[in-house]
């Protein structure tokens, strides 16, 4: 695919050294290694599936193949309205292009949908973590109430009333029907195909020091130096997967939209919120809604910075529109504490202090932020097997 | 997961009723509110239609969307006497309200969750205080099925009609009672036994041809843990639910107090008409031997037994409101 050099990053050395050299020597010194570029993405031993010699995913395997016909079928959800795809587009960046998600029919949605691109590489999804693998995050959203409400017996035997289903099912698992487990293992081994690790950002930190414009280098050093985003956003996903509470301001729509109220009260009930939280929550309380522990009210895990250009809107609650408002937020030194009074202690972030940007500066930042994103990835739609019309069996 | 105070919010069984016409009221409002499916898109009067005897006129009832139905919808006319329910007779007693929140939360019907459906209840000001003048409470899905099943007591037919009975009507209750041996099953006051039977009737043959109807029956059989539900080409009826083989393709005797208003007939609609049911019968078998006449004569006893039926008419429901004091109020 292409040549791997796993080089930390060293833009003094760069600057100083190596202008017009094409690849690192291994021999010098990294300033820092908080940043790399983006090898191929982890495969679960339990389920394998086929990757080139490099060790990335091949989108011809036959289980990706079925799974991508899954990832687009509305079938599986409770009316047959949604699919993945409906809410990971590849249109909207695998994501949907709203600031609060898309939801199931009658029902409105609470968070930012988070996009599938690169989510092989996290080792937990969804905002508050909850889910350890691609393959229970599809299950969960496929069958959430304010999701895709779908019911796992009946997409089994949906699909067993499909012929190109069983046939596919059979040739990829083995088994003489579709079962339900091997749903979500076909959409997972589909969504580690669903990767970009060959943006300007990791050819630079490959070597080719041409990839990034000098805008990007600047803003990379800002990045890693006087912005301090490297506080949290390290490695080669440029997210710590940890928790932080940095106030990111509530998205109007809780105070405006019904069902959005309705979702919120729903998603705390769920988790088992103590009454006395359920009762005065007006913000969404991120982590503890998994933990139930005060300490996490207020924290999200920290986003990955990749593939932004085509993620729109940011944060959590979609608060943010644009990368020029996600960098003035920071700029401020983040937002105030929301969940203190329920806490009952500060949660809030101390990594967080005014930036002093200028204005080129936070156009260099946004540069860099850039630099990640990569060319735009998209997919040929399939074209959905019907059922069959059904003989009586005696 | 069961919520930390789950007997705070929801309720662990029944709350004491403090005004019983606002619970009525507000059951007549949820049996007519779309709100109480999935995806808002059907309601209780979906398939349990005032205008089709409060059951939906078709031959096999549709089901939550993109599933089909493999039974047919039986009106809840005096469904408040009615002691065995479901077609499989899968529930029992005089309670209503397992078999009602069945059918809303069950995966073929409205396919709701109890604890989305509470949050919506929360998010309507009409029902929030109409919960509180009922029950003295906030909503909960327990509420939901009191107020539903007090709805319920009130879809009974009215006294019978003060006229004169045809001769035709007259035989026809002999007949019942006697030649057509229909009482053998159709006994007592609801004319039912309340009991299953296997009485032969012919398979409706699209249950097995449409795959969104054999996808339902499907997993109606895999619900019930029925062993070869993927071969299985007829309807085992109460079967699914006791796994005798006495039972395999029997079905509960429906009561026929309100008959001819409910239309199509027997547990898979495949009669449209009610001579269509007594030629069944007088065909089956050895035979009845009825005469045309005599056939026309149980027809005419089948529609007399029809009263006049509640006036009942669908409430508009009223609209997810947001409060202007949002984050100053309790949740």
């Amino acid at each position: 695919m292409r040549r791997l050099l796993n080089i930390p990053f060293a833009p003094v050395f760069v600057g100083l050294f190596l202008v017009g050299a094409t690849v690192f020597s291994g021999a010098l010194e990294p300033v820092f290694d908080a940043l790399s570029a983006l090898g191929p993405p982890p495969i679960p031993a339990d389920n394998p599936q086929s990757v080139d010699e490099d060790g990335y995913p091949l989108s011809d395997d036959p289980k990706v193949e079925l799974g991508k016909i899954l990832y687009f079928e509305n079938r599986l959800s409770g009316d047959a309205s949604v699919s993945c795809a409906d809410c990971h587009s590849d249109q909207f960046g695998w994501s949907d292009g709203q600031d609060l998600c898309l939801a199931y029919q009658g029902t409105g949605n609470w968070r930012n949908c988070p996009t599938v691109m690169n989510a092989a590489y996290l080792d937990r999804l969804f905002w508050d973590s909850r889910s350890d693998r691609l393959e229970n995050q599809a299950l969960d959203a496929a069958t959430s109430a304010v999701e895709g409400h779908g019911n796992q017996e009946m997409m089994e035997e949906r699909l067993r009333q499909i012929p190109d289903y069983v046939a596919r099912f059979t040739e990829v698992f083995g088994t003489e029907w579709p079962e339900k487990e091997d749903i979500w293992r076909a959409i997972a081994a589909f969504e580690r195909t669903i990767i970009q690790p060959d943006t300007p950002f990791d050819n630079y930190m490959r070597g080719d020091e041409l990839a990034l414009s000098p805008d990007a280098i600047a803003g990379m050093e800002l990045f890693t130096g006087k912005a301090a985003c490297i506080q949290c956003h390290t490695g080669p996903l440029l997210t710590d997967q940890k928790f932080h509470n940095i106030g990111v301001p509530d998205n109007p729509l809780f105070a405006s939209d019904p069902l959005v109220q309705i979702t919120f009260r729903f998603q705390q009930y769920m988790r088992g919120v103590p009454e006395e939280i359920y009762r005065k929550a007006k913000t969404d309380l991120g982590v503890y809604l998994e933990t139930l522990n005060p300490e996490d009210m207020g924290k999200f895990r920290t986003a990955p910075l990749r593939y932004l250009i085509y993620t729109p809107p940011y944060m959590h609650n979609g608060a943010f529109f644009t990368l020029e408002e996600v960098v003035d937020f920071y700029n401020q030194g983040g937002g105030s504490d929301q969940v203190e009074h329920l806490a009952g202690m500060r949660t809030r972030t101390s990594l967080l202090r005014p930036l002093g940007l200028t204005e080129n500066e936070k156009r260099q930042l946004i540069a860099f932020l850039e630099s990640t994103s990569g060319e735009e990835v998209k997919v040929e739609r399939p074209v959905l097997p019907e059922y069959a019309v059904l003989e009586t069996h005696d | 997961m069961l919520p930390l105070f789950a007997l705070a919010l929801n309720g662990c069984g029944e709350n004491p009723v403090h005004d019983e016409a606002a619970l009525i009221e507000l059951g007549n409002y949820l049996f007519f509110d779309q709100r109480l499916s999935g995806d808002g898109s059907i309601s209780c009067a979906t398939c349990h239609d005032p205008n089709h005897g409060w059951a939906d006129g078709s031959p096999l009832s549709q089901t939550y969307p993109a599933s089909d139905g493999f039974r047919n919808s039986k009106s809840l006319i005096n469904v408040s006497s009615r002691t065995v329910f479901y077609w499989d007779g899968a529930y029992s007693g005089s309670d209503p309200s397992e078999p009602t929140a069945e059918m809303i939360t069950g995966k073929l019907f409205l396919n709701m969750h109890d604890y989305l459906l509470t949050e919506r209840m929360k998010q309507v000001p009409e029902y929030v205080a109409l919960f509180e003048r009922a029950l003295g409470a906030e909503p909960s899905f327990d509420g939901v099925i009191q107020s539903l099943v007090a709805f319920q007591t009130t879809l009974t037919t009215g006294d019978e009609l003060e006229s004169l009975e045809s001769a035709s009507v007259q035989r026809g209750r002999d007949l019942f009672g006697g030649k057509a041996q229909c009482s053998t099953c159709h006994s007592g006051v609801r004319m039912t036994d309340a009991l299953a039977h296997s009485t032969g009737v012919p398979e409706n043959p699209i249950i097995f041809q449409d795959p969104l109807r054999h996808t339902a029956y499907r997993v109606y059989l895999k619900e019930h843990e029925v062993e070869d539900y993927m071969t299985i080409g007829q309807d085992v009826g109460r079967f699914a639910v006791t796994k005798n083989e006495l039972d395999r393709g029997a079905f509960i005797t429906p009561d026929l107090r309100q008959v001819a208003d409910t239309a199509p007939f027997m547990h898979n609609g495949v009669f449209s008409t009610l001579q269509e049911v007594v030629r069944f019968y007088d065909e089956r078998g050895e035979g009845l031997g009825l005469t045309p006449t005599e056939m026309t004569d149980v027809v005419s006893f089948l529609e007399n037994l029809s009263r006049a039926m509640p006036e009942i008419s669908d409430m508009p429901s009223p609209a997810y409101q947001v409060s202007a004091e949002w984050l100053e109020v309790s949740n």
